[in-house]
């Protein structure tokens, strides 16, 4: 009967520790990005993804950091192939998630990329793609702090050369602030970034 | 005490299934060392990334046979199955992967522009933007190299080809009647938008055996797969009104285009060269459908086209005008579907029917004809693996004409062409490519087999530059014109060489191409013109060479593009009625286009100019003894646009050709009888007008603020 108590135990145990390896793994993912070592994260959350067949969030991290990285000018030689990377983990994500809001702002931000990459040749083809997922990602959650930022972000990056009038974009970013501060991750590795941005935003809005 | 050596012996052999390592080293082809791979076991989280040296280990607790995944940017995913016990200090070899942007690509003989094409060398917007165009996809492309502008008929001239010796394919679909209605010295226009493409690749020579029944070059438009959002665009010109809707479902999107034009109001403030009875009047739509399927995607396009004007036309050899009444009408119908299927198979299917019909008045003749074209395609991919890729498919043309002559002389034919090829693509590294292939066809009309080869090959020399060469055997039945009289022809025929060099860097690009054309067995008559008791032969010869430069540079300064192009070309010809081998009427020697296009942030406005100079055209002058010995003079001819962007949805567009006003003259027409002091009377052929000016307003409506229809302009 002990015995059994104890493989029972070691048994949970197992359990434990497999549950312990996704934070664990997870966790270390999020420092190594923190540290900037993009390729190091990569590569752990894309192990994650494998080992986790059915959980968006690695794959979601995977295109998460590649398209953050892609805006520095220091992987300007890598920006295609990241954004390839990206590109294949969002699809994937979106796979094991479909309309995800999160995904498509995601989403909405590598297309941006695009747009920054090569102005002349992508801003008029991809605007329309990003604010399309905006408009997707807004209709599903309103009142996602992400999507009403990030959308209100890219207008006003565009209204600096279409000369639009900004003030009702930066109610919006206010709004998302309000927004960011009700609002509750499912857990620990969903997606919660966003506020010192708005933050920002919004000061130079002044 | 039992308890706890159990405990002790469970957690100990609970610990020791733990631990397997595996260890080896990540090298590349040339077996350099890749540091930043990422090395795991597949399903788990043991693993790690290589260090500097290639070096990698790490622990695990899978067991036995298990997959190995290595993977690295722009490398081919490494899968490979190991026994994790067992894995230690092995070498793994990662190839480099050939679908990265940097690989080296066949381009010889090609200007692609499209998101997907990897070495664009114009952009989708360059066709719409460039001054002098005014939304006229083939004017676009006569700003690129190896094109030659003959502005009296308008058509793309290619490397001393007719018109006619380029073949315009929709979705790799062949459309028969590519261009809109006109007259003699009257230029047409293509009778596509650009508001529908997405990728637009021209050929001047040296492509794939897909593609037949063309000498000189093939033009591939590619319809978007995708609408972007739903959209409404109206425009208002000044020649006439446009309306477009697109329609965005989950999986399909419907886009519905039309256009009125009419130039009865411009004529009246800017009088032309014609004389007009009814200036030129159109109606014309075009619609596309796309239905997206789990593994594939369907497409329907279909346009049509009414035109018609009626003017007085000077001839030399008449003493009154000729007055030509012309109506034309044109369906399109364009189907294909897409699908990509399981063991790396890809199959395309696709079927066209096109009808244009015209009814022409001659004074008080009338002339009435009808073509009838049909297009069937089946083509299948397969991949062998990720470095080769074989293509194979075969075409079916069916063809039919009619024409009669104040409803008595008959004349047309029924032809059908059966052709077949195979190609296979072949990367034999990232920096060496090849495509060989080879197409037969029969042509049931004139009763001729044909079998042409195709081959190019490129090599990359170092980060930024290539080498490519390409060889082939192009062959085309006889044009219409002669087909309808006759059936007694060969097919003609041409061989390409042509050696490329590019060199591309951030936004600058280099292109320069040397190629050498060679004809037979093209149709000689002996009568003025193709007629129903013309002899006809195909011993007709010629020949090509050149060479095209493009550099394009949106780099050096900020907010400006451009792109230079020059071209030299040495072409003689002996076919149609001529008595010698000489250089044809529509071949300038020397041809240079500089288009330019500038952003000023602060105006709103992109301000765009096209120069173009050509040096003079042969023509034949029957005064003299010598066959085509007379050259007309330089060709000058300076275009302007200005798109001002009123609000981010509303744009004001204006243009005008020509702005310097150069009497520019293409060639002379001369009296087939002397006059009375023996000599042969002669009449210039000139533009329709010095300077064309245009102003339209152009208004997007979307959910989307942020679309307008600069692209279209």
């Amino acid at each position: 009967m002990k015995t059994i108590i104890t493989a029972f135990t070691l048994f949970i145990c197992s359990l434990v520790t497999a549950q312990g390896q996704y934070e664990q793994g997870m966790g270390k993912a999020m420092l190594l990005w923190k540290e900037g070592k993009t390729e190091d994260a990569t590569a752990m959350f894309e192990r994650i993804a494998s080992a986790e067949k059915s959980n968006w969030l690695p794959n979601y991290y995977v295109g998460m950091v590649n398209v953050t990285a892609s805006f520095n000018p220091v992987n300007k030689e890598k920006v295609p192939a990241m954004l390839d990377k990206a590109q294949s983990a969002i699809d994937n994500a979106g796979l094991l998630s479909p309309n995800n809001p999160e995904i498509m702002v995601l989403q909405a931000m590598l297309y941006t990329a695009l747009i920054v990459q090569d102005p002349m040749t992508n801003g008029m083809k991809y605007s329309g793609k990003t604010m399309e997922q905006y408009y997707k990602a807004l209709a599903i959650a309103p009142e996602n702090p992400r999507v009403v930022f990030c959308k209100a972000d890219f207008e006003i990056n565009s209204a600096r050369w279409t000369g639009a009038d900004t003030k009702p974009l930066c109610e919006q970013v206010a709004k998302s602030i309000d927004l960011f501060a009700k609002f509750k991750p499912e857990s620990a590795f969903h997606p919660n970034w966003g506020l010192e941005r708005a933050e920002q935003t919004l000061k130079n809005c002044k | 005490m039992k308890t706890f050596y159990a405990l002790v012996f469970l957690f100990s052999v609970y610990l020791s299934t733990a631990q397997n390592t595996v260890s080896g080293i990540v090298v590349d082809e040339k077996n350099k060392p890749v540091a930043g791979a990422n090395v795991f076991i597949d399903g788990t989280y043991d693993g790690s990334t290589s260090d500097e040296k290639g070096n990698f280990s790490f622990t695990t607790e899978a067991k036995g046979n298990q997959i190995l995944v290595i993977s690295y940017l722009a490398f081919e995913t490494l899968k490979i199955a190991v026994d994790v016990a067992n894995c230690k200090g092995k070498t793994f070899k990662l190839k480099e992967s050939v679908n990265t942007l940097d690989a080296v690509v066949v381009t010889a003989g090609t200007f692609s522009a499209g998101e997907k094409s990897r070495v664009s060398v114009l952009k989708p917007l360059d066709i719409v933007t460039t001054a002098g165009s005014a939304g006229n996809i083939i004017a676009a492309l006569q700003t690129l190299p190896g094109t030659q502008t003959v502005g009296e008929d308008g058509r793309l001239f290619v490397r001393g080809g007719e018109a006619d010796e380029t073949q315009t394919f929709v979705d790799g679909i062949r459309v028969a009647q590519p261009y809109g209605a006109s007259t003699n010295n009257v230029p047409t226009r293509g009778r596509f938008s650009p508001f529908l493409f997405s990728g637009i690749a021209f050929s001047t020579g040296g492509y794939s055996a897909e593609y037949g029944e063309a000498l000189s070059s093939v033009l591939l438009l590619n319809t978007q797969d995708e609408a972007d959002q739903n959209k409404t665009d109206i425009s208002l010109m000044t020649v006439g009104l446009g309306l477009s809707n697109t329609q965005k479902w989950q999986k399909s999107s419907l886009s519905v285009n039309t256009a009125y034009i009419d130039l009865a109001a411009y004529q009246k403030a800017i009088p032309q060269n014609v004389d007009w009875n009814r200036p030129y009047q159109s109606l014309s739509g075009e619609t596309v459908y796309r239905y997206s399927l789990n593994n594939g995607i369907f497409k329907f396009y279909a346009a049509f086209d009414a035109a018609r004007f009626d003017l007085n036309q000077e001839d030399i050899n008449q003493p009154e005008k000729v007055r030509v009444n012309l109506n034309n009408n044109n369906f399109y119908l364009n189907t294909s579907y897409k699908g990509n299927f399981s063991g790396g198979w890809q199959l395309f299917t696709g079927l066209s029917y096109g009808y244009g019909q015209n009814k022409v008045d001659l004074n008080t003749n009338r002339l009435n004809n009808a073509e009838q074209a049909s297009h069937m395609k089946l083509k299948l991919t397969k991949k062998l693996s990720e470095r080769v890729k074989l293509n194979f498919g075969s075409d079916y043309f069916i063809t039919r004409f009619d024409e009669d002559y104040n409803t008595a002389f008959n004349s047309g034919y029924d032809a059908v062409i059966a052709a077949v090829y195979a190609e296979a693509d072949i990367f034999f590294s990232k920096n060496f490519a090849a495509k060989v292939g080879v197409r037969a066809s029969n042509n049931n009309y004139i009763d001729q087999n044909s079998f042409s080869p195709r081959a190019s090959v490129a090599y990359k020399v170092s980060k930024n530059s290539q080498f490519s060469f390409a060889y082939g055997n192009f062959e085309q039945a006889p044009k219409q014109e002669y087909l309808k009289y006759s059936n007694d022809f060969k097919t003609e025929k041409a061989s390409h060489y042509i050696l490329n060099y590019q060199y591309v860097k951030k936004n600058r690009t280099l292109r320069t191409e040397l190629y050498l054309k060679k004809y037979s067995d093209l149709v000689k008559y002996d009568t003025d013109g193709a007629q129903y008791n013309s002899q006809f032969n195909n011993n007709g010869t010629g020949f090509a060479k050149g060479l095209d430069v493009f550099w394009r540079d949106g780099n050096s300064i900020k907010n400006l593009e451009y792109w230079i192009s020059y071209s030299y070309i040495d072409s003689k010809r002996n076919y149609k009625n001529y008595v010698a081998e000489v250089t044809p009427g529509f071949v300038s020697t020397h041809s240079l286009s500089l288009v330019t296009k500038y952003w000023i942030s602060d105006w709103k406005s992109q301000i765009g100019f096209t120069h173009q100079f050509n040096s003079g055209r042969p023509y034949n002058n029957p005064n003299e003894t010598a066959f085509m010995n007379g050259k007309t003079k330089l060709y000058n001819s300076l275009s302007f646009n200005w798109a001002y962007l009123l609000s981010q949805q509303k744009i004001l567009y204006f243009s005008v050709s020509n702005i310097l006003g150069t009497q520019n003259v293409f060639g002379y027409e001369y009296a087939k009888t002397p006059n009375s002091n023996g000599v042969y009377d002669r009449r210039e052929i000139a533009p329709t007008a010095d300077r064309f000016f245009f102003v339209g307003f152009f208004w997007t409506i979307s959910d989307n603020k942020k679309d307008n229809q600069l692209k279209n302009l």
